[in-house]
């Protein structure tokens, strides 16, 4: 997972977009906004639900298909996210939030990403 | 978004360059130039100053293609919602842009094809890093206020995210709309 900053760490712990960071090696469909849709495998989420792709079967609106090694969604254009059936939504939220605990608990050891107690 | 001319390319912020690219502008070739993938904008000349930019708020995607049999020439695909202006003197009627005209999102496709097919991961990856420097402004759904110290976990109250402690089936008689 790749998360760049306390910001979309906040922003990812608070919103669905954990899920969809949880999909990251899932191979998925994507479909956008103007109804072309994008079916590869997931290699990143952000907390913008920018979503990145890789071996891509890209279908556009007019039904034509492309293949795409490499493709860039911007979360504004992103309608909806397949979950693969065999994924555990729960379980899967879970996980990643665990994981934004970890990386600000490890953070934390003298300096912590936020204020901190006060006493 | 519009075709100018004597323009100077951006200087500041570039993170990739890539020279010797054609642009290929909704099925039409504008010749050969330079791509500028900066910070704030994504930018191409060719060597006369005519050009134009992009902001990446207006990119819906953009994508490394090497199907030669979508389009004979690897490249770097870009989805951009909205219809490229031309300028003046040139008519836009040939046709060979997407819009039908019909009540679909009109978006125009752009092919910056570079004569180093090697260079198309970089140029992906720096349109990627410049392209999450500007989120979205019009999200709405997000509740993404961040203002002062982050939200502090542990502090507030009772908020528990081990769902393993809450009791089984406790939200089977919550209100299904919302």
């Amino acid at each position: 997972m790749v998360v760049n900053s306390i910001r979309e760490r906040t922003i990812a712990e608070n919103s669905m977009v954990v899920l969809l960071q949880g999909l990251q090696g899932e191979v998925t469909t994507v479909d956008l906004r103007d109804e072309s849709s994008a079916r590869g495998l997931v290699l990143n989420v952000d907390a913008f639900m920018n979503i990145r792709l890789k071996d891509v079967l890209f279908l556009d609106r007019r039904g034509q298909t492309a293949q795409l090694q490499d493709l860039f969604i911007t979360g504004r254009n992103v309608r909806y996210v397949h979950i693969p059936d065999h994924v555990n939504i729960m379980k899967t939220m879970e996980s990643q939030l665990a994981k934004i605990h970890r990386v600000r608990n490890f953070a934390g050891g003298g300096r912590k990403e936020f204020g901190g107690r006060k006493k | 978004m519009v075709l100018v001319r004597n323009l100077r390319p951006p200087t500041e912020g570039v993170r990739h360059e890539e020279a010797n690219t054609t642009a290929v502008l909704s099925g039409q070739q504008l010749g050969c130039g330079t791509l500028y993938v900066a910070e704030t904008r994504l930018s191409w000349f060719d060597g006369s100053g005519m050009g134009f930019s992009l902001e990446y708020p207006s990119i819906s995607l953009h994508a490394i293609s090497r199907d030669v049999s979508a389009y004979p020439e690897e490249h770097l695909y870009v989805m951009v919602n909205g219809k490229l202006e031309k300028a003046a003197e040139e008519e836009d009627d040939d046709g060979s842009d997407s819009s039908n005209g019909d009540e679909e999102e009109v978006i125009t496709e752009i092919r910056f094809v570079p004569r180093d097919k090697a260079s198309l991961e970089s140029m992906f990856s720096a349109m990627c890093e410049c392209q999450a420097l500007h989120p979205d402004p019009d999200d709405e759904d997000s509740d993404n206020d961040f203002e002062g110290e982050e939200y502090n976990v542990e502090e507030a109250d009772g908020m528990e995210v081990d769902a393993a402690v809450a009791e089984a089936g406790q939200f089977e008689d919550a209100d299904v709309e919302h």
